[in-house]
């Protein structure tokens, strides 16, 4: 397990993608960055590297058709942009162009969630469920910083496509001590243990999930935390083992609820034939969520920290 | 970091007159019918027949290729952006050398076959690309002659779009990046034949005037007879060198069902099936056209 700190240190998940793929770009010469006109996050790829950096300019969907082209000459390639617009413009292209030759390409971008106040046109609040629903695509959902860097490392040995979920990408808290031990895709972590209830989480979710597990720690109720950071493909063992050590599961994510980490881990109760004692998804609901900042989102639509307190309250009590 | 890749081996253009790219075009055609003939389900006859003598020049004469070394990283790359022709394509290549054309007959769309309605490369090695939906080729050849210019490759990437397809954005936003990006080794073949699944598209979507629209995305146009052998093959022969910094867009004028009289501008005729009279009267007719040729 890993260690958490406390929260106080703020980096830039965006800044730690550029640096990274600069560095890997070193490594890896046929690493390719492709952005539809989001390249802030890139300017250090492509400072070092100008004849592999690729603007389409405002274009999605040939943003991953020239990444596909690309791939299918043996490059990696990693499409950098906004995931409403990634995920949904150019999701056949993902699916067809990408999946279906199962190409190496790593689509990665921010506002995963009620995330930047920009609306329902800038939120990606369906993005994992299209996601996890393409074969041969793994997804992930980044909580800390510093894992964007582990997951890019670690993506350039992976040969399918990869889809990585990141937040507004300016302040993200750092969570673990990467020191102690590198996260695996594929694995969920257990960020805080816990005996009465699993609480499971990706994404920015994962501070608040521990926060609230905390502050039922004060009333006796043990809260485990798992970042299931990986929703495909799912860690199965991890779920299995949860319930029967816990038998009582709360899933919090900035996602809608009805497609996100609460479906995958539903898909495993039910294909376990696994009988819980309790169970509650926490998330967005059936709306387009306007105007308002993330937390004010959360706390709007139900799944904000006091809401993650009183579900953990309610499941203690059942 | 600019290339790792060592040398390729050169494949060298074949040699052929335009009299045996004709006789090709006539046995692609031909073998075409065939095969429509023995086929239960529907072949997308139509748009095949309109690209059949473009898919002749490009494989049996304009494309470097080898069917023998087919991951030669110096051929030239074609995709088939109008993936409902991919029988057409299996077929050009099997005339030129890189499959079996009486083991597609024999498997076409049937279970496990790697032969399909719309080509997989997972599936077909030699197949560039998988492709099938619409306007997605362009891009995806974008890429590839990206790959070949950082690469220091001079191989050319060809794709072959059908006119209606070109109603997709992508389409037009891989016009730009091509332009943007200066890549003198794209060549995109259009099959210009004025027909959409269910209309005629002047009638129903205006693209005239097409190939000023290319022109005005600042590609390099070529607009050539799509049956005319003779003018395809000097519509190749005239491409610009691979490391000059305009794409270029082949508008070939077609006629969808060309060569049968019955099946010409006939928009039943997108696609379909066959029954032994059928496929005799169509017979005939291909015969005819070349003599009248």
């Amino acid at each position: 397990m890993p260690e958490t700190s406390n929260f106080d240190v703020v980096i830039s998940s965006r800044s730690v993608t550029g640096q990274t793929l600069a560095e890997l770009g070193e490594e890896n010469p046929n690493l390719w960055a492709i952005t539809p006109d989001i390249s802030a996050t890139l300017v250090e790829f492509r400072e070092k590297f100008p004849e592999r950096f690729v603007d389409v300019g405002l274009a999605e969907q040939t943003a991953v058709g020239v990444a596909s082209g690309l791939a299918y000459e043996g490059n990696i390639c990693v499409v950098s942009g906004m995931l409403p617009f990634l995920s949904m413009r150019a999701l056949e292209q993902i699916r067809t162009d990408v999946c279906y030759p199962n190409l190496p390409v790593r689509i990665i971008g921010t506002h995963g969630g009620l995330q930047g106040n920009g609306g329902s046109t800038h939120y990606a609040v369906e993005d994992l469920g299209l996601m996890c629903s393409l074969v041969n695509m793994t997804v992930v959902s980044i909580s800390d910083p510093m894992m964007v860097r582990e997951i890019l490392q670690q993506s350039m040995s992976l040969p399918g496509p990869l889809y990585v979920r990141t937040g507004v990408g300016k302040k993200d808290t750092v969570i673990y001590d990467f020191d102690e031990r590198s996260i695996q895709i594929g694995k969920g972590i257990v960020a805080r243990d816990g005996t009465d209830i699993t609480l499971f989480c990706h994404g920015e979710m994962v501070v608040q999930a521990i926060q609230a597990a905390e502050a039922v720690a004060e009333e006796g109720i043990s809260v485990r935390v798992v970042d299931m950071f990986t929703l495909k493909p799912i860690d199965a063992d991890l779920v299995k083992q949860c319930a029967g050590e816990t038998n009582r599961f709360l899933v919090l994510e900035d996602h809608l609820m009805a497609s996100g980490l609460a479906q995958c881990i539903s898909n495993v109760l039910a294909d376990e034939m696994i009988h819980l004692d309790w169970f509650k998804r926490l998330g967005i609901p059936q709306v387009f969520a306007g105007f308002g900042e993330d937390k004010e989102l959360r706390e709007k639509y139900g799944y904000g920290l006091q809401d993650t307190i009183s579900a953990l309250r309610e499941a203690a009590a059942h | 970091m600019s290339n790792t890749i060592e040398r390729p081996q050169t494949i060298e253009r074949q040699e052929i007159t335009v009299e045996e790219l004709e006789d090709r075009a006539y046995e692609l055609k031909e073998k075409l019918l065939r095969l429509c003939g023995s086929y239960e389900g529907s072949v997308h006859i139509g748009g095949d027949l309109s690209v059949a003598d473009i898919l002749t020049a490009l494989f049996q004469y304009g494309m470097r290729v080898d069917p023998s070394d087919i991951g030669n990283p110096g051929r030239d790359r074609f995709i088939l952006s109008k993936g409902h022709a991919a029988v057409c394509m299996y077929i050009a290549m099997a005339i030129r050398g890189f499959f079996d054309y009486d083991e597609i007959v024999r498997t076409y769309g049937k279970l496990g076959s790697a032969f399909g309605m719309h080509p997989c490369k997972v599936q077909l090695p030699g197949v560039e690309a998988s492709t099938g939906s619409l306007g997605h080729g362009l891009p995806i050849a974008v890429g590839l002659a990206l790959h070949a210019r950082q690469a220091g490759l001079d191989h050319r990437v060809f794709v072959l779009m059908g006119d209606g397809e070109t109603g997709e954005g992508s389409v037009w936003e891989g016009a730009i990046v091509g332009r943007s990006r200066e890549l003198g080794n794209l060549v995109a073949f259009v099959d210009r034949n004025r027909q959409l699944m269910t209309s005629f598209s002047e009638d129903r979507i205006v693209l005239e005037p097409y190939a000023d629209k290319w022109r005005a995305f600042g590609w390099n146009v070529i607009e050539v007879d799509g049956h005319d052998m003779s003018a395809l093959v000097q519509a190749i022969d005239s491409l610009p060198a691979t490391d000059s910094d305009r794409p270029t867009a082949v508008i070939c004028r077609t006629v969808k069902g060309n060569g049968v009289d019955f099946m010409e501008r006939n928009l039943g005729w997108h696609a379909g099936s066959l029954g032994a009279a059928d496929l005799e009267r169509a017979l005939v007719s291909l015969s005819k056209s070349r003599k009248e040729k």
